[in-house]
């Protein structure tokens, strides 16, 4: 899994953004969602990425993990991220 | 503006929005650098807010070596999203260099032309660059309204640098300038539009200033005009709903500003001289590129819009909305 060909990432203070510059869209991410999109840029496999997070964030009753998923899940639905 | 949410919200979310909607507050760097790279155009149209045209590149136009340092500070500093406008931006003597530049760092750049020079070879080359998108501005449905309008200009020719377009495979947009004389062709330009394979749509009211203020009293479409002009466009945006965005300002530019004045976009303006504008429809320059660098002049991009003498400048535009007429006269913050 990879960004999409038209999605631009890039880190901030308060986490990040993600910029779909065909839509114009802008995404601004949370830290967890930065730690997400982080991963996948540096091509992780999606699978794995909800267990790196649980272990880098504190996840008190699995909610980051659960969020992650999701958060995958729209990213793919939204046509963020292609494989 | 539309605002949305992807994720739940307690863990990993995003919130989106245009990046006219952004906040520049605490971004570390613009997310969109819009860069008229000359005033020099081939053509002198009657609507053109740059008052660009034959012989009207400024004297003081930023040198190849200038030009490639500014480049270099955007793409290190990961601005995500340029465009290349004008003037007629391609017919800056290093334009290919400048576009290779930036797509072999990977930036994400957009072309804004009139479609003049849109030869197949230029096309096929804009094509391996990678450039993300192509704007061809096409005021009018016809040749007659178009040439018209785009003194100097050929309606032919523009549609055929778009099919050109389409046969290297460039991602298309148009916009749209409406006038007295066009107006009545909306609904056929958005439909010539999606014929020639455009993914989007843009238009808006034209604004008063540049060469339009000499222009106007026979240029400037009646309310009534424009009632109907927004009407036919939201009609076509469903109409074309999934197969071309048609996006639009219905909002008049007090509104817009009175927006900015709170909420200003993380978007710079540079000026083909290395001036920086907050915002095309204010005379206000908050940096210049020859001086400064680009992270100094984002570093007080805020502050400039706090100035008093912008809100003044807003709030005199509602007392006489033909102030914008002063846009050339830049005032320095």
């Amino acid at each position: 899994m990879k960004l999409a060909k038209y999605v631009k990432f890039r880190e901030e203070k308060f986490g990040g953004v993600l910029f779909e510059t065909r839509s114009e869209k802008v995404y601004t991410l949370n830290p967890a969602a930065t730690a997400v999109v982080r991963e996948i840029q540096a091509g992780s496999d999606a699978a794995d990425i909800p267990a790196r997070l649980k272990a880098r964030f504190r996840d008190d009753g699995g909610a980051i993990e659960r969020e992650a998923v999701t958060f995958i899940t729209e990213l793919r639905q939204k046509g963020l991220v292609e494989d | 503006m539309a605002s949305a949410t992807i994720g739940t919200g307690t863990g990993a979310s995003a919130s989106v929005n245009t990046p006219a909607a952004t906040g520049s507050g605490e971004l570390g760097a613009p997310l969109y650098i819009a860069w008229q790279v000359t005033n020099e155009c081939n053509l002198a149209c009657l609507h053109c807010i740059e008052e660009s045209g034959p012989g009207k590149a400024f004297h003081d136009e930023l040198s190849d070596e200038q030009v490639f340092a500014v480049l270099k500070q955007t793409l290190d500093l990961d601005v995500p999203y340029l465009s290349f406008s004008g003037g007629e931006p391609m017919v800056h003597p290093r334009f290919f260099d400048m576009v290779e530049y930036v797509c072999a760092r990977n930036g994400q750049l957009k072309i804004e032309t009139n479609g003049h020079y849109l030869e197949p070879e230029n096309c096929a080359r804009l094509k391996e660059l990678g450039v993300k998108a192509v704007q061809v501005s096409l005021d009018g449905a016809t040749r007659e309204t178009f040439n018209r309008m785009r003194v100097r200009g050929d309606f032919d020719r523009a549609v055929q640098g778009i099919r050109n377009l389409r046969a290297a495979g460039v991602p298309i947009e148009i916009n749209f300038s409406p006038t007295r004389f066009n107006v009545h062709e909306i609904g056929a330009a958005v439909d010539l539009a999606a014929e020639l394979g455009a993914y989007s749509f843009y238009t808006g009211r034209t604004m008063y200033t540049g060469n339009a203020v000499k222009t106007w009293h026979r240029m400037a479409p009646s309310e009534a005009q424009y009632d109907d002009f927004f009407k036919v466009l939201h009609g076509k945006t469903e109409e074309y709903r999934g197969r071309m965005r048609v996006h639009f300002h219905e909002m008049g530019l007090l509104e817009e500003l009175r927006y900015r004045l709170q909420h200003p976009a993380a978007l710079l303006i540079v000026l083909p001289n290395g001036l920086v504008k907050l915002i095309n429809a204010l005379p206000f320059i908050c940096g210049d590129l020859r001086r400064q660098t680009l992270g100094e002049i984002w570093g007080r991009f805020q502050q400039a819009w706090q100035d008093p003498r912008v809100a003044k400048f807003v709030d005199d535009l509602a007392a006489d909305p033909r102030a914008t007429s002063t846009l050339h006269q830049w005032v320095y913050l």
